[in-house]
């Protein structure tokens, strides 16, 4: 099956400061993709590229299986970082003409507007005009308007950024629901907590260049269980074990550091026979620890 | 095509429904008309209640341009004659004159038989031509009636050999001679350039405006990823444009309905008839549309490349200089529309609009010289079209920092 979106070492430079070097990538239908970075690392130039604002300078986008066109663009969502709605029309006005640009009849935008602001739980604010509404509330619409067209593939920049965990919690349900209906869904952050949940896939860029990528599962296990959180009581000579690197020790549960391809069961053994162990957790490192590991400490995200 | 009459459609609907149309549609008639209306109440009026005194030694004299002051009925001025004037009475003139119970005096002094007149007048203030115009008007008049009775003509014929003819103007217009007032064509003209002027700039400035509000509000990026951004130029102009023909269009529906009542019939028999024909109104249209076109890319590309309103605004006056060049040739170009200047002036696009209408109302030009101007309008709205839009779709993207001109170069490569 052909990716939804397939980026093929597509470079941009800005004057002299390349902002996105050699990148590739390649997002199934049906996945939710995530992408990674500190800030100015290259995200948003990316991510213009696929929708055609900015043309790449070399390497080629596909967008559905074809080569870039503007009117595959109809068939793609796009909510930008820097949201802009039109302040002085009306909610719904705007919706409809949103997805009247996209295609879509007066009739037809009118109602799966209504639906969506229902869905989105803003009904009652279909009437009045942009400019009289909250941050939170402009966010949704915004929102809306991304997805009138039902578009295959989904692309959003910072989605989650300015909402509150409620309205963060029912924007994510919603993606879940758009990618359990077979859309490819892509979205950039520096939230890693949120990319751990939603995403199946991602690519993390550094300095316009992509510098881990692949399907979540993969990812993480390139990377080794070496971390492990125990909870005991009794001896704790066991610490002193050669597979062990380092440790905090806050008494009675510890979080250590294993040395390279060490051996966590022959700690578990040791551990056994000097103290009482009430968990022993051979934990994956999380997202966030492979992005410092990767990326290093240059992150201000 | 679809997506450009989406954003025009929008565009007109925002613009009609929002406070500046309506408030603009009704208040620059208003304005217009007060103007207008001022202007000939105070041409009609200036030098109005004059008290002057007449002051010579010869008394007949003065009695005959008191009788000539007092027959024009507009200029209500009140004359008293002291005559014969001694040095001494003067003095006394000018102390009234000080005192404020007197305007102005003529003073006077003739040999016998009106012969080596020598005549000063004295006034308050300076400048009041109206006044010094109607004074010599009489004097000379009262002067030859005198003198022409000092040779034994009887009285009825003085009259009727002094009456003045009122000159009427006509136009050839079409090998026809037809009436026309100077005074109605000129302000003809110089409503309907001022119109022009005013409505191009506003417009064009709209569309500036506009440009700018959908940069600072982040708008495009969304618009961006769905159409051109030639697209989005092209509809935001067309949808502008289309709300400042339907003003004016709504302008000239009132001003037909306006000229049909009473009071505009009672307005125009004080022999200021404003004639604007059928053609005259369509090339308005075309001039309009031409001269909106290239100001309104202008501004749009100028708009792409600026922060903020204020800064726009900044820059505007300068886009600007060639309507207020051509608003400044006005009188010459009415009272000399063939000459050299005048043509080149109207051939140049970017006076065409304002320029080469003043000359249409005053004398209708060559036709080839209308086309070509038109032509060399187009060409020019195409170049500034390519130029602006290239500066559009890479300015809108920026933000930050102000482009530079050899940024702005680049940009141009770019695309």
């Amino acid at each position: 099956m052909a990716a939804v979106v397939e980026l093929d070492r597509i470079s941009k430079s800005y004057e002299k400061k390349a902002a996105v070097r050699e990148l590739s990538l390649r997002i199934e239908a049906g996945t939710m993709f995530g992408l990674l970075g500190p800030n100015g690392s290259g995200k948003t130039s990316s991510i213009r590229m696929m929708v055609g604002i900015t043309m790449p300078d070399s390497g080629s986008v596909s967008l559905l299986g074809k080569p870039f066109a503007r009117e595959t663009l109809r068939q793609v969502g796009y909510l930008p970082e820097e949201r802009g709605l039109y302040k002085k029309m009306k909610v719904m006005d705007q919706l409809v003409f949103m997805g009247e640009l996209r295609g879509l009849d007066k009739a037809t935008a009118g109602r799966r507007a209504h639906d969506w602001c229902e869905r989105m739980q803003i009904l009652e604010a279909a009437d009045k005009k942009t400019e009289e509404l909250s941050k939170g509330m402009q966010q949704k619409i915004q929102f809306i308007s991304t997805l009138m067209h039902d578009p295959e593939l989904i692309i959003m920049d910072e989605p989650f950024s300015g909402l509150d965990p409620v309205n963060a919690v029912l924007l994510q349900d919603t993606l879940i629901d758009l990618k359990n209906a077979g859309k490819a869904i892509l979205f950039s952050t520096h939230r890693m907590d949120q990319v751990e949940k939603l995403c199946d896939a991602i690519c993390l860029i550094h300095a316009g260049q992509a510098v881990l990528s692949g399907g979540m599962r993969e990812v993480k296990s390139r990377y080794e269980r070496d971390r492990v959180v125990m909870q005991f009581e009794g001896d704790n000579s066991f610490l002193q074990h050669p597979a062990i690197a380092e440790y905090k020790d806050y008494a009675g549960h510890v979080e250590i550091r294993l040395k390279p391809h060490a051996d966590a069961q022959s700690l578990l053994r040791e551990a056994m026979q000097k103290a009482t162990i009430f968990k022993f957790e051979l934990v994956e490192p999380s997202l966030e620890e492979i992005f410092i590991q990767t990326v290093g400490e240059k992150v201000d995200a | 095509m679809h997506e450009i009459l989406l954003i025009a459609k929008r565009e007109f609907l925002e613009q009609v429904r929002g406070k500046a149309f309506k408030v603009t549609t009704i208040l620059i008639p208003v304005i217009f008309g007060a103007i207008i209306g001022i202007s000939v109440f105070a041409s009609k009026n200036s030098g109005q209640g004059k008290h002057i005194v007449i002051a010579a030694n010869d008394a007949p004299l003065a009695s005959r341009i008191r009788e000539k002051l007092l027959a024009d009925k507009d200029a209500h001025m009140s004359v008293d004659v002291l005559a014969p004037a001694a040095e001494s009475d003067r003095q006394q003139l000018i102390s009234k004159i000080d005192q404020k119970q007197l305007d102005g005096f003529l003073w006077l002094t003739t040999d016998a038989n009106a012969t080596n007149p020598n005549a000063t007048f004295v006034g308050r203030s300076s400048g009041d031509f109206a006044t010094e115009s109607r004074l010599s008007d009489a004097v000379d008049h009262a002067i030859v009636q005198q003198r022409l009775s000092s040779h034994g003509i009887p009285t009825d014929d003085i009259d009727s050999l002094t009456k003045g003819v009122k000159i009427e103007t006509e136009q050839v217009k079409n090998g026809k001679e037809v009436g026309s007032s100077t005074l109605g064509s000129f302000f003809a003209a110089y409503i309907m350039a001022f119109l022009l002027t005013f409505t191009v700039m506003m417009y064009g400035m709209n569309v500036g405006r506009s440009v700018i509000q959908e940069k600072t509000s982040r708008i495009f990026e969304v618009m961006l990823s769905t159409v051109k951004p030639t697209d989005m130029l092209a509809g935001k102009l067309i949808g502008i444009g289309a709300v400042g023909l339907s003003q004016l269009a709504i302008w000239a529906a009132a001003a037909l309905l306006f000229s049909s009542t009473a009071l505009a019939a009672s307005l125009m028999s004080g022999g200021l008839k404003i004639q604007i024909s059928a053609i005259e109104i369509i090339l308005f249209a075309v001039y309009f549309l031409l001269g909106y076109a290239l100001y309104s890319t202008l501004f749009a590309g100028l708009a792409a490349t600026c922060e903020s309103e204020q800064e726009l605004q900044q820059y505007a006056p300068l886009a600007a200089v060639p309507v207020w060049l051509s608003f400044s040739m006005i009188t010459f170009i009415v009272s000399n529309p063939n000459s050299f200047w005048s043509v080149a002036i109207s051939l140049f696009p970017p006076c065409a609009p304002i320029a080469m209408f003043l000359r249409i109302a005053s004398q209708f030009p060559p036709l080839w010289q209308i086309a070509l101007s038109i032509v060399l309008l187009l060409l020019s709205v195409v170049v500034v079209v390519w130029f602006a839009s290239r500066i559009y779709r890479i300015g809108i993207l920026m933000y930050g920092k102000r482009a530079t001109v050899p940024e702005m170069l680049r940009w141009l490569r770019y695309s």
